[in-house]
């Protein structure tokens, strides 16, 4: 599906990610409680000023009154006119008693009084006033008013912030949003296609971090190791399969050249029994080959680990040096053992007995004559350790984790006879008792060490 | 010896049962546990041979009811699993051997024979004898022809096993079992070595072998001038 990333389903994707969506409600609560913060201005703008202009008029309206209402008309009339003059003066209205204009430019008011919202004339043309009107004793009544136009201004202007204000948060928002998509669905794409690499076949891929340690890097970490894991798991049953295709085939296709050979109609009957012997030999390793799989499995599977009872360490060893010692001698090793009395760790005797042959026979069959052979089991910081060392040639160290590896052999051409199961078996048991199993340099030689999690106690 | 052969498997039923009647002994075969259950119930047979997977009762269902119902008859296990845990629940439930296939009938027969002439567990023996050799089991010594052989613990209880199997052949196998209490098969010669070495022990100038080694299945130790058989 990559090709999906491209061409007009582009746009559509950014949209449709979580962090778009997530941007675009946060887009969304932002503009509305910014309208109703622009609202609130407006309301509150609009009412000061208002009072503000009231206030003005108010006082204005209250000199000329007070101050002039007791004198004579016309001085009131001469005060009035005075108002009117200059920028940002108010307008007035001296309206007489039976209703002709006797100065200023408002509008008649008739009977009205109090305030009243009025239309003006002057030279920008027509304009809204808020008036006060009232009438003084003798009849007179004066008008005092101030433009609304400087109001409606000001609301203009924050209105005007505002919608600006909003449209570049809309932007922003949007912008904003759709970069972290763009972002976030670059990173998810890098994922995608590390893991469509993967399905395609190569497994070495990795997704790559970006070194911020984020939830996406954090992520991206755990999958990693889960790869690495994977890998780990793809090549063994790899190396096993093939290396069972091999271990296996190379016996069977001998078995059919013995078979194919003894067919022969020209055979003789001593022929036929040799050829007999060889074919049942080669069926026998077969089998114990596939015993041996069986066994690594079944041990795997920790199903024995119920079966545990308490074992003496010290008479395994015994009994498997004194079993193996005159096979040893006979073929030209050394086997001593050294052990301090009474080690017993919870376990099934018989698998760490099998464990402790393999061990020995690994060392028997992968050294040459000469070769002195150590079993030891003693206590280390109270573990229960058993080791199994070799004056040989040892392993190198880039290969002592593979010998524990099934049908891993560092003979590469497999001319010797054996498996390549014996370390694998070890290490299955070693893991059901939860034992620590380490390869090491016995300089010169091999030295193996199984250390138990168990406290070596007394066997009593 | 009349032995029931209880197992489904038609080809492994028939090649046990061909094998066992070329040996001269009489053989009757069931293919499901209801059936081996019915037979074996009159305890005229010597020793059966019981497949672990059986339908109807399985084999362990089977050696257990017997068991319960007192029929001594000495049974050997077969069975495709060779797990330890296997093994231990089979003698748990009655069982006398315990053989895991594929198996060489060399084995089975070894087994069976040792099987047949187990002698009672009431049987206080102190003292094998076997020839000019003998065994006190008491005073942990061992003569032959009135000469002490100086024996090491486990070169004594291989002897003993020898002895008390004498005459008939026992196979690797049941001396690793046995001897060592190894339940499986090491690739090193150990057997062959050990019987080497107490074959040494064992021989003077101008008398004869006692151990002889059986092509292909084991080992007997046999009086000399005794009629060997299988």
């Amino acid at each position: 599906m990559p090709c999906a990333r491209r061409g007009p389903l582009r746009t559509p994707r950014v949209l449709r990610t979580t962090s778009f969506r997530l941007a675009a409600l946060y887009l969304l609560l932002f503009t509305a409680s910014a309208v109703l913060l622009g609202a609130v201005v407006f309301w509150v703008t609009q009412a000061t000023l208002t009072e503000q202009l009231k206030t003005r008029v108010e006082t204005a309206h209250r000199h000329l009154v007070e101050d002039f209402g007791s004198a004579s008309l016309q001085s009131l009339v001469t005060h009035a006119v005075d108002y009117g003059r200059g920028a940002g003066a108010l307008d007035y209205l001296v309206q007489s008693p039976d209703g002709k204009r006797l100065a200023g430019q408002l509008p008649m008011v008739g009977d009205q009084r109090g305030w009243l919202r009025l239309t003006a004339e002057d030279q920008d043309g027509r304009k809204p006033v808020l008036a006060l009107a009232t009438a003084l004793p003798n009849g007179v009544v004066v008008a005092i008013g101030d433009d609304l136009r400087r109001i409606r201004r000001a609301e203009e202007a924050v209105l005007r912030a505002f919608a600006w204000g909003i449209t570049a948060t809309i932007l922003l928002g949007i912008g904003g949003g759709a970069w972290l998509s763009h972002v976030f669905l670059h990173r998810v794409d890098t994922i995608s296609r590390t893991a469509e690499a993967i399905i395609g076949g190569d497994l070495a891929q990795r997704v790559p971090l970006r070194g911020t340690g984020d939830d996406l890097d954090r992520l991206a970490e755990t999958l990693n190791r889960m790869l690495d894991r994977i890998e780990t798991l793809v090549d063994t049953v790899r190396q096993v399969t093939s290396n069972i295709a091999h271990d296996l085939r190379t016996p069977l296709s001998r078995l059919g050249q013995v078979l194919e050979d003894a067919s022969v109609p020209s055979r003789s009957e001593t022929d036929h029994a040799r050829a007999l012997d060889r074919a049942k030999t080669e069926v026998e390793a077969l089998l114990a080959t596939f015993a041996a799989l069986l066994r690594i499995a079944e041990v795997e599977a920790g199903m024995q680990r119920a079966a545990f009872r308490q074992v003496d360490l010290t008479s395994v060893v015994k009994t498997v040096a004194e079993a193996f010692a005159p096979s040893a001698e006979d073929a030209g090793y050394t086997l001593v053992a050294e052990t301090a009395p009474g080690i017993a760790i919870d376990g099934d005797r018989e698998l760490l007995t099998q464990m402790l042959v393999n061990l020995v026979e690994n060392v028997l069959r992968h050294t040459p004559p000469g070769t002195r052979i150590r079993l030891r089991v003693g206590t280390i910081d109270g573990r229960a350790v058993l080791v199994v060392e070799d004056n040989g040639p040892g392993v190198p160290e880039a290969e002592r984790d593979r010998v524990l590896r099934r049908f891993y052999r560092l003979d590469q051409s497999r001319s010797t006879p054996g498996s390549g199961l014996g370390l694998s078996l070890v290490a299955a048991v070693a893991d059901l008792h939860g034992a620590a199993l380490r390869l090491s340099d016995a300089q010169p030689g091999l030295r193996i060490s199984v250390s138990f999690a168990d406290t070596g106690r007394s066997a009593g | 010896m009349k032995i029931l052969v209880v197992e489904d498997d038609k080809e492994t039923a028939a090649y046990v049962a061909r094998g066992l009647r070329e040996q001269g002994h009489v053989v009757d075969h069931a293919a499901n546990g209801r059936d081996g259950l019915f037979l074996a119930g009159d305890g005229g047979y010597d020793v059966l041979v019981v497949d672990r997977m059986l339908p109807g009762i399985d084999g362990l269902g089977l050696v257990r009811m017997l068991r319960e119902s007192s029929v001594r008859t000495p049974v050997l296990v077969l069975t495709a699993l060779g797990g330890v845990g296997d093994r231990v629940k089979g003698l748990d439930a009655g069982a006398d051997d315990y053989l895991a296939k594929p198996f060489a009938f060399a084995e089975l027969l070894a087994r069976l024979n040792a099987l047949a002439r187990r002698p009672p567990l009431v049987d206080v023996q102190t003292v094998l004898r076997v020839g000019d050799l003998e065994m006190d089991l008491l005073k942990r010594s061992t003569t032959r022809a009135g000469r002490e052989i100086d024996l090491q613990p486990r070169e004594f209880q291989l002897l003993e096993y020898l002895m008390r199997h004498a005459e008939r052949v026992v196979t690797r196998t049941m001396l690793l079992e046995a001897v060592w209490d190894f339940h499986f098969d090491p690739k090193t010669n150990i057997v062959e070595t050990h019987i080497s070495r107490l074959r040494a022990k064992l021989a003077q100038p101008g008398v004869p072998e006692l151990i002889h080694t059986v092509r292909g299945a084991g080992y007997a130790l046999r009086a000399p001038g005794s009629v060997a058989n299988a």
